[in-house]
């Protein structure tokens, strides 16, 4: 649990023509990460066909996705069968099939849009005329006078005006609708020219009447309307072409999407590996239960294949990938854990330790049975996935469930349901009367929480046999010892009751400060590598600054926790408010009083509870993890052949 | 009250603006680019400058026109420093003139669609922006994907650029050519930084004309004078193609272009220190109009500069900031083209605006 699962470093040697069923079993397997590092030096080129492959099946990938959108037509989930490789000519003869059934109607159908949104404009630029009794045809065919009727955008109105200055014209603006204002332009016939190309300048569209629609802007505004609504049942009628295609051809159009989209992974995968002149080396990383399986399958495949299996170098382990063998429910911690970061392959998993100290931490501030409660029943909604949009959290449910739990358990020993501090007795003291207790109890508990850290530093250092680390790290046993030395002298200030005298506690913090100071030389020395004594005065300069940097971040390490006695004293205060309000807006404790007490205390488990949320996680990060946890690795990722996008 | 008000909501900004102000190359390092051997060579320079950061690129990949799109990461940067610690008037001004960027790259993307072009062929002409954008570069890659330049402006619904450049297709689709689009979109994004001025409080509208303004004044004055000498657009025409605002270019100077008057009488009067340096100009030619440009945006950055001094606690300070990086950023992509063309000092060094300012 607190390690990754076991890497194996697994080589394989594969004839040619058995690379695609080998891949694709690899894919299969969910097993095998392949190692995108140089797996050695080869004979041939890596330049192969199957770069070439993958093009074109890019090229199918995309004209298959036009279809799709035309069609409305989503990818769905990746079919439950193995995906395969497919021939990219018979993709190409049914896309070709389907493209030619979709394309006309939707052609037909953009044109038919098109008209119905040009007979829609006129009509909108004939509407301000309505009722002008000119016949617009006759107003065209003028003799001397030349007329533009349109629309234009309303800030190039004032513009054309000023631009027709110098020449006889008059610009009548009409109405005005979605930023455009439709207009008739007059002019004499011999500049028509000039207006012409002005009004085309300020992009007055000139509406185009075709000859069906005659005579005045009423009689016009009728044929349009006419017109209006034949465009529309001839959309209609398009529509349910296309509707019908969508639901005749969407199973195949899916299965060519995932197959056609596994042909390109492979052909992508194939083409990154090492190719001999027969066969290809592909080499990469499975986790040791599943070697013998994947062995089994390959040779199914192809019995021609060699497979080499090895534990990782001290060099590969360094990069191999991690992956988590924690129990199911606490995979919410798990997330919690990698949105820090992926631990090393030989690092020690904190997931675990996160999922006892968060609910604990998170419980402290926030006890109260009435709320924890209500935490807990949210959790569960969302561990059901009943509500869909909530179902992308799903994974938090567990942790909001167990910080739900201990908040209950808090609020028991606090006394505290839905902020009464009246309804039931405090099991061990409440938060606003015994402010110094609780605060204290908050830095006793972070002394714990640190140790711990420290502890596990420790435990991790020893695994990987880094015997300089395990002893006189800051993080070390030194630094332990260091650490409680201070919080022996600090208890000792305060007049508390002190196991050893502070004369020898004070001892104890100076011998290992000195230690720490010293650490960086002293680890090559207790590894066997002799005393490093290359820059010598840096080195110790920089060991003093870094001892001083040591002590200040221990003390705001502990004090951080703090903040857990602080908000549970401010979550009964928070309720207290809650309670003064409901009782100023209704004195005699009626309806309107239990409203805002029902108000308050949502906005409290909202608004407090993501805060004490916040703040949990800043100390796990910022506090404990620092401790122990460089999160300097990287996760386990599998071949597939379904990728899905988003994911 | 009005100083006390513009120290407290300018106080973050200016120490900003100072500490970013030492990442403008200094004159040595500008001398050393220009005598830089070729274009390894100003790679290797600029490693050491505040662009080293953004060349962090395989060498095998650092093409020059790749060279250019990593360098200009540098100014969205600073760009996105700017508008955060900004009060929200003066954030508001500084992303629409960011969003200057953003009209050009709908422009790369506009004619990459005309041209038939591949979203990676265009991508890397693109100016990067990560952030404070309301075209994304999704957005931007689905225009070139689209395929027809009204697909491409359908992608652009719910943003302040559809209905400009939906007005301008019907004259697109009658002409096949991008010129009405383009247009309407410069006019249509001047429009609305004009607005995002005269929406500031007095001082800082007052500030922010000197160097926005001037910056719209030049690209109105240029644009006159353009459609004039290269297009030979009727005065109507260029009328409604240009801007009825300005600084200091009244639109009587640009009606007096339009209208095939002395265009030298209109440049003078709004900018009279250009009167002896450009003597005996007519502004009709191609060569004359570069001149003009070129010492036009002299004096805007001389006039950025000048911002420094005196009072600091203004919207001046950012915008005359974020400019002079801006034209940085545009010599330094010119000095990369020209070592990458081998050509000689002698020949691109004039044309260099932030060095010898």
């Amino acid at each position: 649990m607190f390690r990754s699962q076991s890497m194996i470093r697994v080589e394989l040697v594969v004839p040619e023509h058995d690379i695609v069923a080998v891949t694709e079993s690899l894919a299969e397997s969910g097993t095998f990460e392949v190692d995108a590092r140089n797996p050695g030096e080869s004979s041939v080129s890596q330049a192969n066909a199957w770069d070439q492959q993958a093009t074109v099946y890019a090229a199918l990938a995309q004209r298959i996705s036009s279809v799709m959108e035309l069609l409305a037509v989503d990818a769905g989930s990746p079919p439950a069968e193995a995906l395969r490789w497919i021939d990219p000519d018979t993709v190409a003869r049914d896309v070709d099939t389907i493209e030619r059934e979709v394309k006309g109607p939707v052609q037909e159908l953009q044109d038919a849009r098109r008209k119905l949104e040009s007979l829609s404009r006129t009509r909108s630029q004939v509407v301000p005329l309505y009722g002008l009794g000119v016949d617009l045809q006759r107003l065209r065919n003028t003799t001397y006078l030349y007329v533009i009727l349109g629309s234009m955008p309303v800030d190039n109105v004032a513009r054309l005006q000023a631009s027709l200055e110098h020449i006889p014209s008059t610009l009548v603006r009409f109405g005005e609708r979605d930023g455009l204002a439709t207009v008739i332009l007059f002019g004499m016939k011999r500049d028509a020219e000039i207006l012409m190309r002005a009004a085309r300048s300020a992009y007055l569209t000139v509406a185009e009447l075709p000859d069906e629609y005659q005579g005045t802007p009423a009689e016009v505004l009728e044929a349009l309307e006419e017109g209006i609504t034949r465009a529309r049942e001839h959309i209609l009628s398009l529509e349910e072409t296309l509707h019908h295609l969508h639901a005749t051809r969407i199973r195949r159009l899916r299965h060519l999407h995932w197959r056609v989209q596994a042909s390109l992974t492979l052909a992508q995968t194939i083409a990154g590996f090492r190719k001999f002149r027969y066969s290809y080396l592909l080499s990469g990383w499975v986790p040791e239960p599943g070697v013998e399986r994947l062995r089994r399958s390959v040779v199914a495949v192809s019995p021609e294949t060699t497979i080499e299996v090895a534990q990782p170098t001290v060099q590969e382990r360094a990069v191999a990938p991690f992956q988590f063998s924690n129990p199911p429910l606490t995979r919410g911690f798990q997330q919690l854990v990698t949105i820090y970061g992926y631990p090393n392959y030989e690092e020690l998993d904190p997931t675990l330790l996160l999922t006892l100290t968060f609910p604990l931490i998170f419980g402290v501030m926030f006890g109260d049975v009435g709320h924890g409660l209500l935490l807990v029943a949210l959790g569960a909604l969302l561990l059901s996935r009943r509500v869909r949009a909530l179902r992308s959290m799903a994974g938090f449910g567990t942790v909001i469930v167990a910080c739900g739990v201990v908040a209950t358990l808090f609020g028991c020993l606090y006394g505290s349901l839905f902020g009464f501090e009246d309804v039931i007795d405090a099991l061990w003291l409440r938060p606003l009367e015994q402010t110094t207790d609780i605060l204290l109890a908050s830095v006793i508990f972070g002394v714990g929480v640190l140790t711990l850290g420290m502890g596990f530093n420790v435990v991790g250092a020893a695994l990987r046999r880094r015997w300089g680390d395990v002893l006189l790290d800051r993080n070390g046993l030194v630094g332990i010892l260091f650490y409680w030395s201070l919080v022996g002298l600090g208890a000792g200030v305060l007049n508390a009751e002190l196991p050893m005298p502070v004369g020898a506690l004070a001892a104890v913090a100076f011998v290992t400060a000195i230690v720490i100071w010293l650490s960086e030389r002293l680890k090559p020395l207790v590894e066997g590598h002799g005393f490093k004594r290359a820059d010598l005065g840096m080195g110790l300069v920089e060991g003093f600054f870094e001892l001083f940097e040591t002590v200040l971040s221990l003390m705001s390490n502990t004090l951080s926790y703090v903040r857990m006695g602080a908000f549970a004293v401010a979550h009964g205060a928070l309720s207290l408010v809650v309670f003064i309000l409901a009782e100023m807006v209704d004195p005699g404790k009626s309806i309107g009083y239990w409203i805002v007490v029902a108000l308050g205390n949502l906005v409290v488990i909202g608004f407090e509870g993501m805060i004490v949320g916040i703040q949990t996680l800043r100390l796990e990060y910022y506090e404990f993890f620092s401790k122990f946890f460089t999160a300097g690795g990287r996760p386990f990722r599998p071949l597939s052949l379904a990728k899905v996008e988003g994911r | 009250m009005a100083i006390g008000m513009g120290v407290q909501a300018y106080a973050l900004t200016q120490a900003t603006v100072r500490a970013l102000y030492v990442d403008l190359l200094s004159q040595a390092q500008w001398e050393d680019l220009i005598r830089a051997p070729d274009y390894d060579g100003v790679l290797a320079l600029l490693s050491k400058t505040v662009y080293g950061a953004t060349l962090q690129v395989d060498r095998s990949l650092l093409t020059p026109r790749r060279a250019a799109y990593q360098i200009r990461f540098h100014l969205a940067e600073v760009y996105a420093k700017l508008i955060r610690v900004s009060p929200s008037r003066a954030r508001s001004v500084l992303a629409a003139l960011w969003h200057h960027y953003e009209v050009d790259n709908i422009r790369v993307a506009l004619r990459g669609v005309e041209a038939g072009a591949t979203w990676d062929q265009v991508l890397h002409l693109l100016y990067p922006m990560p952030r404070y954008v309301e075209v994304t570069l999704a957005q931007l890659e689905k225009m070139v994907r689209s395929g027809s330049v009204s697909g491409a402006v359908n992608v652009l619904k719910g943003t302040q650029y559809h209905s400009l450049l939906d007005h301008a297709l019907t004259r697109y689709e009658e002409e096949r050519s991008l010129f009405p689009l383009e247009v309407a979109l410069d006019l249509g994004y001047r429009r609305n930084l004009w607005d995002a001025v005269l929406g500031l409080g007095k001082q800082d509208r007052e500030t922010a004309l000197m160097t926005i303004g001037m910056v719209l004044d030049i690209d109105n004055l240029l644009w006159a004078l353009r459609f004039r000498v290269y297009h030979h657009l009727s005065e109507a025409e260029i009328i409604n193609y240009t801007l009825p605002m300005g600084y200091e270019v009244r639109d009587d100077d640009i009606r007096l272009v339009a209208r095939g008057g002395d265009s030298a009488q209109a440049v003078f009067r709004a900018y009279p220190e250009l009167r002896e340096s450009l003597r005996g100009a007519l502004f009709s030619t191609g060569e004359e109009l570069g001149k003009l440009e070129q010492a036009l945006l002299r004096l805007l950055i001389a006039r950025c500069r000048r911002m420094f001094i005196g009072s600091p606690f203004h919207i001046g300070l950012p915008l005359a900031y974020v400019l002079l990086n801006e034209y940085e950023v545009r010599d330094v992509t010119l000095l990369i083209e020209a070592k990458a063309a081998r050509t000689p000092a002698s020949a691109f060094a004039p044309l260099l605006l932030t060095p010898q300012a």
